[in-house]
């Protein structure tokens, strides 16, 4: 089942919407920032906006503040990893030798 | 806003057959001509042009439409038919447009949600609506720039929680980025990815071109010297190699660093400027 991450009235108001969705096998552990006809990808392994565009800075500080939040933070990730179990957070490989 | 007969819409104008004001007013960044009498309609098929995009709520409109059509230029242009569509009327339609989107259950994105993605820059890769046919286990899609998409239900694979698709409950949500089917949500680009060539090409490129990670700059070093990964045995793996551009290995030996740098003819420090 897709997550959605419960937002603060204001944000959703905004149109503001944060989500782990289904099929997104080929991709790294993620979760997708959208508004209208937009959206950012945050790697959940690295913490990181994955593209340039659109530009990362348009997403409000308060839904960044909010992902990262470590209690939000840790819930995307057993959502991903519930969701994608053969792509797990922990699927990285430590060493290569 | 009726079709004044003195001016001439511009090339790529937008017509919208609808009687709903309300619904009209969201369309109003495309700034439409709206057309709600069968005498705005004879003008604007006289104006239109083969790059017009139509958008009909009316079903007497658009038949009023394939009437007043046969006197006028050989393309229409593009054609969204909201409402539902007598199936005879099909392929009229088809013969006054380059291209036109229907379904039969009427199942489009919101209007509003609808003039947002007819207006952005990426509407080729955005759903504007979609047909789910239970006798061929298929899904057609409608994306922004009026092209179908046909995709299997075998697209939509059980998520890992065990969530299937239910193909009774189709829509598409988030302006077009996402496809929901009961409690199971796809992202669109991740469908785009595996049904478009064309979309995966130009994605691939695009995040290759953009990625700023390690493995990136070390796979465009790569390709710039002409190497095949087999070229970096035995000191490294082809496919220990692989994992590093992809960015699956977290920690890379100091060794390792200076057998790349030494093959890639760089210090091992400038392999991630490039």
């Amino acid at each position: 089942m897709a997550f959605d991450l419960p937002l603060p009235h204001v944000l959703r108001k905004s149109r503001w919407k944060v989500k782990i969705r289904d099929k997104e096998t080929r991709e790294p552990p993620h979760v997708t920032v959208i508004r209208g006809t937009r959206a950012w990808r945050i790697n959940l392994r690295t913490r990181r906006f994955m593209d340039p565009q659109p530009d990362p800075s348009e997403v409000p500080s308060e839904i960044i503040d909010l992902i990262m939040e470590q209690d939000t933070w840790q819930r995307l990730c057993d959502e991903w990893d519930g969701m994608y179990p053969n792509n797990p957070l922990s699927g990285e490989d430590e060493n290569e030798e | 806003m009726a079709v004044k007969a003195a001016a001439k819409p511009r090339h790529d104008q937008v017509f919208l057959l609808d009687r709903a004001k309300k619904r009209s007013s969201r369309f109003a960044s495309l700034r439409p001509q709206v057309v709600s009498t069968i005498t705005e309609l004879r003008n604007s098929v006289a104006y239109a042009t083969r790059d017009s995009l139509w958008v009909s709520y009316a079903s007497d409109l658009t038949e009023a439409l394939v009437r007043n059509a046969s006197l006028a230029t050989p393309s229409l242009g593009f054609g969204l038919f909201i409402h539902p569509l007598d199936m005879k009327t099909i392929p009229a339609l088809g013969s006054f447009f380059r291209r036109i989107a229907f379904t039969i259950d009427g199942g489009f994105i919101p209007a509003e949600e609808l003039a947002e993605v007819l207006e952005s820059d990426n509407r080729p890769d955005l759903f504007i609506g979609g047909s789910v046919s239970h006798v061929t286990e298929t899904i057609t899609f409608w994306r922004g720039n009026v092209m179908p998409l046909t995709v299997p239900f075998s697209a939509f694979e059980k998520s890992g929680d065990g969530t299937r698709p239910d193909f009774n409950e189709l829509s598409v949500i988030d302006c077009g980025q996402t496809v929901q089917l009961g409690d199971y949500e796809a992202a669109v680009d991740a469908i785009l990815y595996e049904y478009d060539p064309e979309y995966r090409r130009r994605i691939t490129k695009q995040r290759l071109r953009e990625d700023q990670s390690f493995g990136a700059s070390l796979r465009r070093l790569r390709k710039q010297r002409g190497l095949r990964r087999e070229d970096f045995e035995p000191d490294l793996s082809a496919k220990t190699l692989a994992r590093i551009e992809q960015g699956k290995v977290k920690r890379i030996h100091n060794k390792t660093f200076n057998a790349l740098a030494k093959r890639l003819s760089v210090e091992p420090e400038d392999i991630e400027t490039f």
